[in-house]
């Protein structure tokens, strides 16, 4: 009896670790899968078809339809510079170097993935249209209330957690797979300025 | 010489949670419910060019979709014949990529390596033949790609990445001309 006991209970244990582990492997991945720099994390071979089973596993559940890495390179982070997760009820100020591409977009979301509704309907900003320093940087406001420069707004539901998704198209400086290779110094800072 | 008992336990434990795990990761593409396939599928028919309503909080097809991009799709299917898809690239920007319903992109068409704006694409599986169809007009189809695509089912989608704030109408009027039709020999 005593012995089934223990059988049960290894079981239950291998359970919980087998799936734990393959729950965060696929949400939020692993070296094996993605690229880290500062907060910002980057499934490299997501949308290929000769993807590891991890990075498909993601894409499936994730119910989007991404270019591959050598069309464009997807940037995703849920907290600050710090590690400290991204909420509506802070204030943020993120600070890009100017990145050498066609075309990238950096845009906010909900938890889920939605958009954050909000009075100026405005949920990105893009390289056509962020305003720049002259040295070329771009300064985004990211908060509940409205700022000068580039405001992304955070919308009005505080306790909201928010995502941040860098889009790049075209990265001029590829490697040799052609594959889009943006300097970790070059994306862009998160500060968190103050919380309510 | 004789395992410890609870060696033998945690050696075991090891062992099934590793099971586990693979067999977790293997099955959960096959169990995601709303794939791009499905949430598309809900827009319209197949073998039709649909333009996608831009994102807007509440109202979006797929997550984390692009406030400031304009996506038409073509969700084909090829179990009748051939698709052909033609377009005309706007903007160096644009991207037209096709999937199959994992989310594979197979292929590509990157509008700032393109030589000329009009895009002419004939959607087959690797057994359909296409050849014969340029006999009766081959010089209409000098300029056709053939794309071979892997599964039956599909995905085509033009994205058309907005290069100004005041380019949305511009966008969505050119993704319009874009079309998506069965293709036959006769047309």
């Amino acid at each position: 009896m005593r012995a089934l006991g223990y059988f049960i209970g290894t079981f239950a244990v291998a359970l919980i670790l087998g799936i734990g582990s393959a729950w965060y492997m696929i949400e939020r991945g692993s070296p094996l899968t993605t690229v880290q720099a500062g907060p910002w994390r980057s499934w490299l071979s997501e949308g290929n078809p000769n993807a590891d089973p991890y990075t498909r596993a993601h894409l499936a559940r994730s119910g989007r339809l991404p270019l591959t890495s050598t069309a464009a390179r997807y940037f995703v982070t849920y907290t600050d510079g710090r590690g400290r997760a991204l909420s509506a009820d802070c204030e943020y100020s993120i600070i890009g170097a100017p990145i050498n591409a066609r075309w990238w977009s950096l845009a906010v979301y909900d938890g889920y993935g939605s958009l954050v509704a909000n009075p100026s309907d405005r949920y990105s900003f893009n390289s056509e249209e962020v305003i720049r320093r002259a040295d070329g940087s771009f300064h985004v406001n990211l908060g509940p209330k409205a700022r000068p420069e580039n405001w992304l707004p955070s919308g009005s539901d505080s306790d909201r957690s928010l995502v941040l998704v860098l889009r790049i198209y075209g990265a001029r400086n590829t490697d040799i797979g052609g594959i889009g290779q943006i300097p970790v110094e070059h994306l862009p800072k998160i500060e968190r300025v103050r919380c309510e | 010489m004789r395992v410890s008992l609870p060696g033998l336990y945690v050696a075991l434990g090891i062992v099934l949670a590793g099971l586990i795990h693979v067999v977790a990761v293997l099955t959960l593409p096959m169990l995601a419910p709303r794939d791009a396939q499905a949430r598309l599928a809900a827009l319209g028919p197949a073998n039709t060019m649909i333009e996608l309503p831009p994102s807007a909080p509440g109202r979006q097809v797929m997550p984390m979709m692009a406030p400031d991009v304009r996506y038409a799709v073509c969700r084909y299917d090829l179990s009748q014949g051939p698709v052909r898809l033609r377009a005309r690239i706007a903007d160096p920007l644009w991207l037209i990529a096709f999937y199959t319903p994992l989310g594979e992109n197979f292929y590509a068409v990157v509008g700032a390596d393109m030589k000329r704006p009009d895009v002419d694409l004939i959607i087959a599986t690797k057994d359909q033949t296409v050849a014969e169809v340029g006999v009766d007009a081959p010089e209409a189809f000098d300029n056709v790609v053939v794309v071979t695509s892997p599964v039956v089912e599909g995905i085509a989608l033009i994205r058309a990445p907005l290069a100004g704030p005041s380019r949305s109408a511009k966008a969505e009027r050119a993704l319009k001309a874009a079309n998506c039709t069965p293709h036959s020999s006769s047309s």
